[in-house]
């Protein structure tokens, strides 16, 4: 059984792209409003999709949940959003980082800039800045668009407004090139995103998933259920044999074999393909799973 | 290995397309400007032919003013604030020339020079648009009929002189306190309107709320209106309607709101409108005069795009 | 047994995360998110 599903990891980041491209398809599902310049208004931007994707894209199927969080908490309704919040604790229960590594489409786009053959740098020394992530979320996301309101109780979406690159990218080029109006309204503010939007950039093509490590807010959310999410990384003690592969692999500077749960680890499986014994490889169901025990939980699981 | 060269090709070139994006900004509006100094001279024989040099005439003093659109924003905004707008049916001109000369200190030597020179032409266009008006009166009420009743900028999407010039879409619909609004006795009583779409959880909007009330004021000098449509409050929802009341209420908007059935004409425009807030303005029979300005007019570009279109409207209702 | 608590604290998130969202949706969010996610949010994509 452990073997069996070790070949289904190897299968699964070794297609990762293609999951990749097919998340994001699927996240911008209607793509002839790219020439119309309009937006999709129907009811599926109800829903929220899982990965970073901004909804004034034209072409998105759902809300972005880091945009629709603010867009609550900045409604002089709320102050906090259940709806969201819940929906975020599912999702990172359920997948956790997995979402970065597979479905995010922000994720790839940086993956794509880094297959640019250039010098690439390392971000193990820049570790500390991995925190600056949580501190985005707690408050550009949470605490600013909540309290920070004017007269009538309304908030901005910070992050959205001064941080996300993402909403230059698919909102403001696409709309701005179909839509004259559009484009005469650009002004400081865009000026200001498209510079950050080209530093992550110019930052994605020398460093791995940069964005991702040090300024996500939606990574930060999942990353603090990377622990308790059913979906996890599992290493073999009995067939590994300490050669260090795994971690010379990781491109998030992880040690799978030392924190297979790490905050930091978005699964994307190069650690299962660099490990020579196949030791390493994803695990999905309640609990941990020991070692011996991996077949019998697992049967348990599908039971349940 | 070839896959990756053509995937890191692919990204250049889009990432080049993203940046040329910016630039394309502006440089559609300096085109076409050249080639009707013409129009000056030739005494037309008919009345077919003093039409057309009539419109040639329009279309020069336009591109007159459209040449220079940021200086002559200045212009628009000193006269906004001193002087009365050729009520006297003085010359448009000579008006430009005494506002210029007013607001001097406000520009280069350079730059007062260039527009001297730009508002003595107009000057004698409109001399000689009085003279072509009063010899062959049919031009008048051909250009109102032509829909030539608008000064265009050369940055238009619907040349002014097809006669294919965008009417804004007819409602019958109830202000926010009850009161019956028909879009042609409100476009028809107003010199210009400004109409504003609006929703009550857009940030922009709200925030644009007291400035446009004070627009409202000053247009009302003038002879025009400013409305709002909360698209919340379209078809008469009672919630949305006592919401937008109360945002209204604490940012002091007093002008009229008003909503309409969201399967109408006009409901079916509003539905196309995305971008919020968008404005738009309607000179008196109904059509719109420019194109609809995206973004909150307390960015200073907005409100700038928006007073010139305004005095257009007004020029032309003048005119 | 930690791997007992691991699973029961999964399990509990779960519900909570299930309970949120269902009391968010009660008390009128989604018509919120819904309401902004199909118009152009202008401040948010970065122009202005």
């Amino acid at each position: 059984m452990g073997k069996k599903f070790s070949g289904v990891s190897q299968t699964m980041s070794r297609f990762r792209g293609w999951i990749q491209a097919g998340a994001t398809l699927l996240t911008n599902l209607h793509l002839p409003n790219f020439l119309k310049g309009g937006l999709y208004q129907g009811a599926g931007k109800t829903v929220c999709v899982p990965g970073l994707n901004c909804y004034s894209c034209p072409a998105a199927s759902g809300a972005c949940p880091i945009g629709a969080f603010q867009a609550v908490v900045g409604s002089s309704k709320f102050s906090f959003s259940y709806y969201i919040t819940g929906f975020l604790i599912l999702l990172g229960v359920l997948l956790g980082r997995f979402i970065c590594g597979f479905l995010c489409p922000f994720g790839w786009f940086q993956e794509l800039l880094h297959k640019i053959p250039t010098k690439k740098l390392s971000t193990k020394k820049l570790r500390p800045l991995t925190y600056l992530k949580y501190a985005v979320l707690l408050v550009m996301v949470f605490l600013l668009p909540a309290f920070l309101v004017n007269d009538v109780g309304m908030g901005d979406p910070f992050f959205c407004k001064y941080l996300c690159p993402q909403g230059v990218l698919e909102g403001a080029i696409p709309l701005s090139l179909a839509n004259s109006g559009i484009r005469a309204a650009l002004g400081k503010l865009f000026t200001w995103k498209f510079s950050i939007l080209l530093s992550v950039i110019v930052l994605s093509v020398v460093f791995y998933r940069p964005f991702c490590k040090w300024l996500c807010p939606l990574g930060a959310f999942y990353a603090l259920f990377n622990r308790v999410s059913l979906f996890q990384m599992k290493v073999d003690k009995s067939k590994c044999v300490s050669c260090g592969k795994c971690a010379r692999a990781c491109k998030m500077d992880v040690d799978v074999t030392k924190t297979p749960n790490h905050t930091e680890c978005i699964r994307c499986g190069m650690c299962i393909r660099a490990c020579p014994t196949n030791a390493v490889c994803f695990r999905y169901g309640f609990g941990d799973g020991k070692e011996k025990e991996n077949a019998a939980t697992l049967r348990e699981n599908n039971k349940a | 290995m070839n896959a990756k060269k053509i995937l890191a090709l692919m990204l250049c070139a889009m990432m080049l397309l993203s940046l040329a994006a910016c630039g394309a900004k502006d440089n559609d509006k300096q085109a076409d400007m050249s080639g009707d100094s013409s129009a000056m001279t030739g005494e037309p024989k008919t009345a077919e032919e003093a039409f057309a040099l009539h419109k040639e005439l329009l279309e020069r003093e336009n591109a007159l003013l459209s040449e220079n659109a940021e200086l002559w924003e200045k212009v628009f905004m000193a006269a906004d604030k001193g002087m009365t707008m050729q009520e006297d049916g003085k010359n448009y001109g000579d008006f430009l020339l005494d506002t210029i000369e007013g607001a001097k200190d406000q520009f280069t030597d350079e730059e007062y020079e260039m527009l001297k020179e730009s508002a003595t032409e107009i000057s004698n266009i409109e001399n000689k648009l009085t003279e072509l008006e009063n010899k062959y009166p049919e031009i008048m009420q051909e250009s109102i009929d032509g829909d030539m009743s608008v000064p265009a900028g050369s940055d238009m999407t619907n040349p002014p002189d097809d006669g294919s010039m965008q009417k804004f879409p007819a409602f019958e619909g109830k202000d926010l306190d009850g009161n019956p609004v028909k879009s042609d006795e409100l476009f028809s009583a107003n010199a210009v309107t400004v109409v504003n779409f609006w929703f009550t959880t857009c940030n922009p909007c709200v925030g644009e709320l007291s400035e446009l009330d004070a627009l409202n004021k000053e247009l009302a000098k003038k002879g025009g209106a400013l409305i709002g449509v909360n698209t919340f409050t379209l078809d008469g929802d009672e919630a949305a309607i006592s919401e937008a009341k109360d945002v209204l209420a604490k940012k002091g908007a007093t002008y009229q709101n008003v909503y309409f059935d969201s399967d109408g004409e006009a409901g079916k425009f509003t539905t196309n409108i995305f971008a919020y807030p968008t404005t738009y303005v309607v000179d008196r029979s109904g059509n719109i005069v420019g194109e609809p300005i995206v973004g909150a007019i307390t960015e200073k570009k907005q409100a700038e795009t928006l007073q010139k279109l305004i005095e257009q409207a007004l020029a032309a209702d003048v005119g | 047994m930690s791997c007992g608590k691991k699973a029961a604290a999964q399990i509990a998130l779960l519900m909570a995360g299930v309970a949120m969202l269902c009391f968010g949706v009660w008390r009128g969010e989604a018509a919120t998110v819904l309401s902004k996610a199909i118009k152009l949010c202008l401040e948010c994509v970065g122009i202005g």
